[in-house]
């Protein structure tokens, strides 16, 4: 860090994700001496009881949400002559609303700054036993919301299966679609549904679409649950297996190509049992 | 007592011969005696007390109706007349007098072959029966014609032989040039009417007499004899010699068409359809055995049955318990009970066949003008509408909670037998938004909750709907309008629609509601037929009332994925506009550009919606917003010598008189007057006039509202709707 850890300025503190016990000694250090902080509390959320231990680790702290993110007026005027900052669980660039907090600063001429924390992308890559080598672009699978349910996160995923990449997706935490409501993270078997309604729509919609001949049921997976938290659980299998879990809070899956080397062992090895 | 059964029993035998039916309404103004007179007509053939007709109105089912004197929906009654001992089935049709209810009287018209036009001696054809005749006879229904309370020329203006001639040609011809200019070509010079021909009649109906050429040399009174009676009072005696049913009843199997003839003509005329399918020769033949073709004439809520819905049958047979098609409904539903109607009885039957009035329960989806069919693909009557364009409306709600869930279930029968009426809750407060098409017409809706219900309900002051649309453009000036989180954006133009095109929009030729990409081609091309650019039309997303949406951009790649939410921002703006939240009209939006995230969750609902309304708002703004008000004709007929006090009263309202012909002691004024202007309108006219002045409303459609009353306008809706004063710029869109 080349700046003063109480200089005035937004700072983005990366929290890890699931136990605060994943925070780095930097974050540490930096979360205690802002003069304000803010937990952002939508693009990914803290379990309670880590919450409630928050304020003893770093001191007060005060919950914003959508607006106050997309809008940050208030937000920016504070940091202008204060070290203001905004504790984000996982690592904050990880979510692309903060990018735009980064061009905010700038125009207003305000110093940011950026302390990146673990993040679940990289703690599922690491704890599936997949190559990390072998990935392929991210997708997020995003609630229907009346009519509206969008088909380029499947397209993407049959583009990386086809090239044999494995697909980490990462799930809606929004049913509302309007960032309003208190945030409900999606749940295996929702997760299941929503794929086969977006193959039901492309086939609707869009003759001689290349799908994959598998029925989605049968699709290999890996479910990652409240992953860095102490409840975290990995499982693999069949999405139509994977989908009646029922136990855990926040997922997020990695749906697999074909297997290299140690891959099927290791997927294996972590194979879900009704 | 035993008369009307038996006379039941004779009706359900006549059903069957399509030759005897006789399918009429009676096209009348307000007070000229409708009621009273199809009340005669069903006492007469048997079907109430004759004591009770002038007095009871059988179909005026509602209370209100009569103490407004005033006829306000389509009811039906079927009864059985005999000419020279041979049994005909009539099948009356009520028709609503007054404009407010549109769509009714169209309807009630496509029901009927034949109709009466019912004139008053004293102050000849009314607008409003003008306007009833114009609809009938463009259903191709055929007219007679019957001039009522000749008993009042006789004896309140003392009227001779010669005058009281001149008085009937001078209405007669007023009808025939009416039938001239209205008629289909083929037939206006045969439907002509003509005293000689014994196509009209003339009596008295409160005093139950009648008389016509035919019926003179059938019964051997004349003219003087009439006089006679009229001055000796001795009207009851006249009527047992020439009763008015007999007289118009015979005039109505002698002159108007059955439905075997009828239909042959008609059914190319009111139904859209391919006339070469089984299912339109059928009812081209009016065939009782052929598939079944039943159009909904209206809906009314029987405190015992429920919803029952009247409607003609145009061939085959509808059943009791047989599983029905009302098209545009989601499942077949089963008919619970099928009954003729008589007055205000309902006589359940095992079936009623072709070219009959039928009253079905049962079917939940019925709704008036709805079609209902054995085969959910045959073709409807008319076009399922989705819009309509209230002018005027109020906040009711239950003065009592407890009463909340029977209000609910009030309201959606409500707006299931109005088509005009537009039904908006609020689960929560129990608040329920009325809008309709004046403010009588919403006062009447309030007062059949409160007396047919039994709910008392508090109402609000009406409230105008004004439309927000532009006088500009912003071509090659598009609006930005940014995501909240800034990584979408979408760039869009506005224009006006051309007028004839609004024109359109409006009669639903193009449909409402998103177009499917696969339709957009044929929908583009439907717009090229009428002038528009047809290679810019194909790319059209949605249409919201008298609203286009064009995706006008090219190869955005993700673009078509966003397109539902594209199309939910775009009807907000079209429910909300940027001015005063007001609805919008008239504007082409088009979509020219747009930069979107390349990943979905982040250009979801919450981001895209609010960008393109934005977007849209900001277009408009830069394109000049301006306020369209309501308007309505206006007609007030009145003795010369309160005239005065009523123009003044018109011109106080920012009326605008076109014209004003006298004829004899009445003048009239004909003009427009905004609806803003028309609250209470009743009441001052009626103090003006000292309640002398008649007068009726038909809605015409919106003007730009005066620049100088833009800002006072606004101002009073944004302080409603509890908006900022300040009016919204561009600046306010662009963040």
């Amino acid at each position: 860090m080349t700046a003063d850890v109480t200089a005035p300025g937004l700072w983005l503190i990366g929290l890890g994700p699931g136990n605060l016990d994943q925070m780095t000694i930097l974050a540490l250090k930096v979360a205690k001496g802002c003069s304000k902080l803010y937990l952002e509390g939508y693009t990914a959320i803290l379990p309670e009881e880590e919450e409630a231990r928050l304020e003893e680790l770093v001191g007060p702290w005060e919950k914003i949400m959508r607006e106050s993110i997309e809008f940050p007026k208030k937000i920016l005027d504070e940091a202008k002559s204060n070290s203001i900052g905004i504790l984000i669980v996982g690592d904050p660039m990880q979510a692309t609303t903060h990018i735009d907090l980064e061009s905010h600063c700038q125009e207003h001429g305000i110093d940011f700054y950026l302390i990146p924390g673990l993040s679940a992308t990289s703690l599922a890559v690491s704890l599936s036993g997949m190559q990390s080598y072998r990935f392929g672009r991210q997708i997020t699978l995003p609630y229907s919301y009346g009519d509206y349910l969008p088909l380029s996160p499947l397209e993407i995923y049959i583009k990386n299966y086809k090239i044999g990449l494995h697909t980490l997706m990462l799930l809606d935490l929004d049913p509302s679609g309007m960032g309003m409501k208190q945030p409900k993270p999606m749940q295996p078997n929702e997760v299941l549904y929503l794929i086969e309604k977006m193959v039901q729509k492309i086939k609707d919609e869009r003759e001689g679409f290349p799908l994959l001949e598998i029925p989605v049921c049968d699709w290999h997976a890996i479910l990652l649950s409240d992953l860095g938290s102490n409840n975290q659980q990995v499982f693999a299998g069949t999405l139509g297996d994977l989908s009646k879990i029922e136990s855990g809070k926040i997922h997020s899956f990695i749906l697999t190509a074909k297997f290299t080397g140690m891959e099927e062992e290791a997927f294996n090895r972590r194979r879900y049992l009704a | 007592m035993g008369r009307k059964e038996d006379n039941i029993e004779r009706a359900v035998e006549v059903m069957r011969v399509r030759d005897k039916i006789r399918n009429l309404a009676i096209a009348a103004h307000i007070d000229h005696g409708k009621t009273t007179l199809s009340d005669n007509l069903i006492a007469g053939a048997g079907m109430m007390s004759e004591d009770l007709a002038g007095k009871s109105r059988v179909l005026d089912f509602d209370d209100q109706e009569s103490a407004r004197g005033i006829t306000i929906n389509a009811a039906s009654a079927s009864m059985v007349h005999d000419v020279e001992g041979t049994d005909y089935l009539i099948n009356l049709i009520d028709t609503p007098g007054h404009v407010d209810f549109g769509g009714d009287v169209t309807r009630a018209m496509r029901a009927v072959d034949g109709c009466i036009i019912l004139a008053c001696a004293v102050e000849g054809t009314m607008p409003q029966t003008e306007t009833v005749v114009r609809q009938a006879l463009k259903e191709k229904v055929r007219p007679v014609l019957f001039i009522n309370k000749v008993d009042r020329l006789i004896n309140e203006l003392q009227i001779d032989g010669p005058e009281m001639m001149k008085r009937f040609e001078k209405i007669i011809t007023k009808v025939n040039k009416l039938i001239y200019t209205f008629a289909p070509a083929e037939l206006r010079k045969e439907w002509q009417v003509d005293v000689k021909k014994g196509t009209v009649a003339f009596g008295s109906a409160y005093y139950n007499w009648g008389m016509s050429i035919p019926y003179m040399a059938k019964s051997g009174i004349n003219f003087t004899q009439i006089f006679e009676y009229c001055h000796n009072d001795q009207q009851k005696e006249l009527a047992k010699k020439a009763p008015v049913h007999r007289v118009l009843l015979d005039m109505a199997v002698d002159k108007l068409p059955s439905p075997l003839v009828a239909q042959e003509y008609r059914i190319p005329n009111i139904w859209q359809g391919d006339l070469e399918s089984d299912f339109a020769k059928s009812m081209i033949k009016c065939d009782p055995d052929g598939p079944l073709s039943l159009m909904i004439v209206k809906i009314w809520m029987d405190p015992h049955a429920g919803e029952v819905a009247v409607g003609r049958v145009y061939s085959g047979s509808i059943k009791h318990g047989e599983s029905v098609w009302a098209l545009g409904g989601a499942k077949a539903e089963r008919v619970q009970q099928v009954s003729m109607m008589v007055g205000g009885d309902r006589i359940a039957v095992a079936e009623v066949s072709a070219g009959n009035i039928a009253a079905l329960t049962g079917i939940k989806s019925a709704a008036a003008g709805v079609t209902i069919t054995r085969n959910k693909d045959d073709t409807g009557f008319e076009p399922i509408r989705h819009y309509s364009e209230p002018v005027v409306t109020v906040a009711v709600e239950p003065k009592s909670m407890k009463d909340l869930p029977k209000f609910v279930d009030a309201l959606r029968s409500l707006a299931k037998s109005d088509a005009s009426l537009q039904v908006s809750t609020n689960a929560e407060t129990g608040e329920a938004l009325l809008a309709g098409m004046g403010e009588l017409h919403l006062e009447i809706t309030t007062y059949r909750i409160e007396e047919e219900q039994g709910i008392k309900v508090k109402v609000s002051e009406p409230i105008v709907v004004y439309r927000e649309s532009i006088e500009g453009d912003n071509k090659g000036r598009p609006f930005e309008g940014k995501s909240p989180n800034r990584h979408n954006r979408f760039y869009i133009e506005v224009e006006p629609m051309p007028d004839d095109i609004i024109k359109e929009l409006r009669d639903g030729t193009f449909g409402d509601g998103p177009v499917r990409t696969k339709d957009a081609k044929s929908t583009g091309n439907k717009f090229g037929e009428f002038g528009m650019d047809k290679d810019l039309m194909r790319k059209i997303y949605a249409i919201n009332g008298t609203n286009v949406l064009i995706n006008d951009t090219k190869g955005i790649q993700n673009l078509h994925e966003t397109r539902e939410l594209i199309i939910e921002g775009f009807n907000d703006v079209c429910k909300k506009g940027p001015v005063a939240e007001e609805p919008l009209m008239g504007v082409m939006v088009r979509l020219v550009d747009a930069k979107l995230h390349e990943d979905a969750i982040h250009r979801g609902p919450a981001q895209t919606i609010p960008a393109v309304r934005n977007s849209m708002k900001g277009a408009l703004i830069r394109a000049r917003s301006v306020i369209f008000e309501p308007m309505q004709n206006i007609r007030i007929d009145a003795p010369n010598d309160v005239i005065g006090g009523v123009t003044g009263e018109l011109n106080k309202r920012r009326g605008i008189i076109e014209d004003m012909p006298v004829d004899g002691g009445t003048a009239s004024v004909i003009g427009k007057m905004p609806v803003a202007e028309s609250f209470g309108f009743s009441n001052s006219v009626r103090a003006a006039s000292q309640g002398r002045a008649v007068w009726n409303t038909e809605n015409a459609g919106y003007v730009h509202l005066p620049r100088e009353l833009f800002n006072k306008v606004v101002a009073e809706i944004r302080d409603r709707k509890g908006l900022k004063s300040e009016l919204p710029g561009e600046a306010q869109y662009m963040d």
